[in-house]
């Protein structure tokens, strides 16, 4: 057998640096996956994963610190995301962290994001379950957006109906716009109406503080008291007057001209009356007339 | 045309009763270790430096061709896992078993074939050595397990010439290019294509041994035997490839 020395040993090292090689690949894509090496476990709720798969990386602040072990439906709106994270980092993810799921790149895989908590909460334990943070799906943003877009394009359209009728129409904003006439006229007018507000405030002015009978009507008290008093004696002067017409109407001499006046009036009453009946009866006519027609 | 249909269905069946021949021989008894070592020397060993030289040029040659087009989208940094994955899953595996198609297949057909023709072979028999067994075992066992170990080698070289090759244009060491290799790299990489190499390995070995042990007496069916060996080897690792990555594809 020493005869075949020559070639065993260059054999045996083809094989072994073969198999080696095998082997270190197959570790370090194991490694990659986070099948060896201390890990521990965390949790999370979703109502959506939008597209996370089994091996996808977890990051936090932005290191790739562990990948997706496990998802799973638990209820018909509720997905449990298990994640396997490096020890390492165990004591830097507090309790109130939160995981989100967001996109890596514009093409690439999606990655699970753990946002740092408040560095005064204990950090998380095996098992722990992590709150988290819905994303904003690409098809919420689009439908917004829609919306948006919707609404800018019928606001368009009335300002481009409205732009129209402004250039072509003969109303009076045109016409302020177009018409330099008419804009002429404005000017004018808005002039007579600065000239004539500037008179009524030299009015107002002196009613304020003029010593006229208007302007002691309305700032005077003394005078519009004695105005009241004044009133009153003509309300009760009045008062006098009809009870002297009263007396008036029964005394002989004046007895006649008032019948008159009650006669002439009963007359008007009767006549109204007739002419009511009147038309109620040519409306019966018509319509029995009506109904004939119809019957026909 | 019925005779010539008819000589390729005979020699269809004639190929399945050998494969199940050799099956049948495989669990016998008296395994001839010391010359299954030495075809795994010739097969393996032998074969390095030409796989070495092919899978680091296929690397090399990868990366400056996919180069262009992935810097067209900005993905240059995208090159060493696009490199590692075709290689892996693909080229080191099919590039290796030609080569050796090319080598072994046509070796075993060539050496199985003067042996038939010099009747050597006739000569065992009489000697109370099982030909078959002896020749025939060994070359194939040799070739299904030193074929993958052949396709590991072309990998891990062609991983080497694209890092060669990625260097050439622009800068990157050796630790971040390893990492971007294994940031792209799965199991569902790497095992489909494994095993398949050895079902390259099985043929290479299979077609080069019946060519050569069914090889008809005179020098001139030695040649023949070769050559057809390597021709129905290359042929039947792409048709084996095909299967197994259609294979691969629907269950994963």
């Amino acid at each position: 057998m020493t005869k075949d020395n020559g070639f065993t040993w260059k054999l045996g090292m083809f094989v072994t640096i073969g198999m080696l090689a095998f082997i270190l690949t197959i570790y370090f894509v194991g490694k990659q996956k986070n099948m060896f090496g201390s890990t521990f476990l965390l949790k999370s709720h979703f109502k959506n994963v939008s597209g996370l798969k089994i091996g996808n990386n977890v990051r936090f602040s932005g290191i790739n610190v562990g990948t997706v072990d496990a998802i799973e439906l638990i209820t018909d709106s509720s997905v449990v995301v298990d994640l396997l994270i490096e020890n390492d980092v165990k004591s830097f993810i507090k309790t109130d962290a939160k995981a989100s799921i967001s996109s890596d790149g514009l093409m690439g895989d999606k990655v699970l994001i753990i946002s740092s908590g408040t560095s005064a909460k204990e950090s998380v334990k095996n098992n722990d379950i992590l709150a988290s943070k819905s994303a904003i799906e690409i098809e919420d943003l689009m439908k917004s957006m829609k919306k948006s877009l919707d609404n800018v394009a019928l606001i368009s359209e009335d300002l481009a109906q409205f732009s129209h009728k402004v250039n072509n129409s003969k109303g009076a904003l045109s016409k302020m716009i177009i018409d330099e006439e008419f804009s002429n006229s404005l000017k004018s007018t808005l002039i007579n109406l600065q000239t004539s507000s500037d008179e009524f405030a030299k009015f107002t002015t002196k009613m304020n503080n003029g010593k006229g009978a208007l302007s002691k009507m309305i700032n005077d008290e003394k005078f519009s008291r004695s105005l009241d008093s004044t009133m009153s004696n003509l309300q009760s002067g009045t008062k006098g007057l009809s009870e002297n017409m009263e007396a008036a109407k029964s005394s002989f001499l004046l007895k006649g001209y008032f019948n008159k006046k009650e006669k002439a009036d009963d007359l008007k009453k009767t006549n109204l009356k007739r002419q009511s009946i009147l038309k109620q009866k040519k409306d019966s006519i018509n319509r029995i007339i009506l109904k004939k027609d119809t019957i026909r | 045309m019925v005779i010539y249909l008819k000589s390729i269905f005979t020699d269809a069946g004639n190929l399945i009763l050998f494969t199940t021949r050799f099956f049948r021989e495989i669990v016998k008894p008296l395994f001839e270790t010391h010359e299954f070592i030495k075809q795994c020397y010739v097969i393996g060993y032998k074969s390095l430096p030409l796989v070495a030289v092919t899978g680091f040029i296929m690397g090399l040659v990868l990366t400056l061709q996919s180069r262009p087009t992935l810097s067209k989208f900005g993905a240059e940094s995208w090159l060493p896992g696009m490199v590692a994955l075709s290689l892996i899953r693909e080229i080191a595996p099919v590039i290796t078993a030609l080569i050796c198609a090319g080598k072994v297949s046509s070796g075993i057909g060539a050496e199985l074939g003067s042996m038939k023709v010099t009747e050597q072979i006739d000569a065992m028999e009489v000697s109370a050595i099982n030909p078959f067994k002896y020749l025939v075992v060994t070359r194939i066992l040799a070739a299904t397990l030193m074929i993958p170990i052949l396709v590991v080698f072309a990998d891990a070289i062609g991983i080497l010439g694209g890092y060669v090759g990625f260097n050439i244009h622009s800068d990157v060491n050796m630790v971040r290019y390893n990492a971007q290799v294994f940031e792209s790299l799965d199991f569902i990489d790497i095992f489909p294509a494994t095993i398949k190499t050895f079902f390259f390995g099985f043929s290479i070995g299979l077609i080069g041994c019946y060519k050569g042990f069914t090889a008809s007496n005179g020098t001139e069916s030695v040649g023949k035997a070769a050559n057809s060996a390597v021709v129905l080897a290359s042929l039947i690792i792409f048709i084996i490839d095909m299967l197994a990555v259609q294979i691969t594809d629907l269950f994963f």
